[in-house]
């Protein structure tokens, strides 16, 4: 999956104008519920309602979703099978509790990884700094940040352009030639990105530039009967989580 | 590799993000005075931030037949210092959980702690090392990345040793398992990367202007 992909579908999502604050609470809220209560049933009911706004309420097509969702869950499949087999003196054998637990962990990281990839195709990351600003994070740092964003597309741009240029080269014939055009391409990016760097930083400074880009912003404000809604279903589900 | 979302329990993400916390304020001061001293150097550090994401999203081919990515650490720590890596490395992090699905928000600080912090700290501290008992600088090169990406791995398998032991042979059994999958695996990409470390620098000292070893020397002080 290319570097825009995730990005672009959040800016283009039916989500992409609801307060930050609301999407901000309803998915970092229920990732901690995910990681905090017994993954069965917790977990479970997190996976669930996360699914149904996902589908329901953003409709995130299911194409996209399932491109995203692929490699967490390739990795979590992987990570499941260490929990099935246990290391004894006679070598390795079948965890007796094996089962259970992959299958805990597997709700437990799925519930999270649906909450992760709901904020991340409906909030763009640019709209996430600015309000971990509004949070109190160091101007400097968010604004090297945001800065890492900008230039993350645009290096990443050079990067497939050099890429596709020495693959129609034969640059990926072998291996070796493989590895040898890829370190080709780093040591001519990072030459490229400095001078970008460069360029836009005379650039800016000519404008009177300080250290801060603030730009308008016209993002609704958080309403609080909705934030008030997804708390207390956030409750009932850490409610309902715990078993009795 | 990354420790995906929800992967570990609540309190050990936690402890993750406390531990992490120290090297990534550190690195936040020390990035501050940069900035504070020479102000052009935000837009050269943000360069950098975003160089090591378009690196991490680039294939290399591995010896196992199966391709992989660079991490950049050990590029990352002998070119910027770690300090600031640690800093560099959690917004890399962050973007990558954020626009690649790679990784997660809960996990943010342990893999901070395996990525920004102990790959960049062992390449950094193996290419000192290397350079003060006068091993040549490829050699030195090839051995900072290699190991500081290995590092990186080692460390992520006893960081899910630990929050997954075995039931019979306890936190030795889970590592020795996770670190067959996780660690083992990564040798040959691990030798890969060192080897594209040192064609990367070798390339680099015979073009670039001194912009990178300026900000190097801003960067490590």
């Amino acid at each position: 999956m290319s570097i825009g992909v995730i990005d672009r579908a959040a800016s283009l999502s039916r989500w992409r104008h609801r307060p930050l604050a609301e999407k901000a609470l309803l998915t970092l809220g229920f990732l901690i519920v995910a990681v905090s209560v017994p993954p069965w049933p917790g977990a479970a009911v997190v996976a669930l309602v996360i699914l149904a706004v996902t589908f329901g309420a953003a409709r995130v097509p299911l194409g996209l979703w399932l491109s995203v969702a692929a490699l967490p869950l390739g990795f979590m499949a992987s990570g499941a099978v260490v929990l099935l087999v246990q290391v004894g003196p006679e070598g390795l054998g079948l965890a007796p509790h094996g089962l259970q637990d992959a299958a805990a962990l597997c709700l437990r990281a799925m519930a999270a990884t649906f909450c992760l990839i709901l904020l991340s195709l409906t909030t763009p990351a640019a709209d996430l700094m600015a309000g971990l600003r509004r949070l109190g994070l160091p101007a400097e740092i968010v604004e090297i940040a945001l800065l890492t964003y900008r230039f993350t597309f645009l290096i990443g741009e050079s990067a497939v352009a050099m890429t596709h240029a020495q693959s129609a080269r034969l640059g990926h014939r072998t291996n070796r030639l493989w590895l040898r055009s890829t370190a080709l391409v780093i040591a001519g990016l990072l030459p490229r990105a400095m001078d970008r760097a460069r360029r836009l930083e005379t650039g800016m400074a000519a404008r009177g530039w300080s250290g801060e880009m603030r730009v308008l912003s016209d993002r609704p404000a958080a309403s609080w009967p909705v934030l008030a809604g997804i708390a207390v279903v956030q409750i009932l589900v850490l409610a309902l989580g715990w078993p009795a | 590799m990354h420790i995906m979302e929800g992967y570990l329990p609540a309190a050990q993400c936690a402890a993750w993000y406390a531990a992490t916390a120290p090297f990534v304020v550190a690195g936040a001061i020390r990035l501050r005075r940069i900035i504070a001293e020479r102000p052009e150097a935000r837009m050269t550090l943000a360069a950098a931030g975003a160089f090591a994401f378009v690196l991490s999203a680039l294939k290399i081919p591995s010896v196992t037949g199966s391709c992989s990515h660079p991490t950049g650490t050990g590029l990352g720590a002998v070119v910027f210092g770690p300090a600031v890596m640690s800093v560099l490395g959690v917004i890399v992090l962050l973007f990558q959980a954020l626009l690649l699905a790679h990784g997660g928000l809960t996990t943010l600080g342990a893999n901070a702690f395996s990525m920004a912090v102990v790959g960049p700290w062992v390449a950094w501290g193996i290419w000192r090392a290397g350079r003060a008992v006068g091993l040549g600088a490829s050699v030195t090169i090839f051995l900072a990345a290699a190991l500081g990406d290995l590092a990186t791995y080692v460390f992520t398998s006893f960081q899910l040793a630990l929050a997954y032991p075995d039931a019979v042979s306890g936190f030795a059994g889970a590592m020795a398992k996770f670190a067959s999958i996780f660690a083992l695996t990564q040798i040959p990409l691990a030798i890969a990367e060192g080897l594209l470390t040192v064609v990367v620098i070798d390339a680099l000292a015979g073009k670039t202007d001194n912009k990178v070893a300026v900000l190097a020397g801003e960067a490590r002080g």
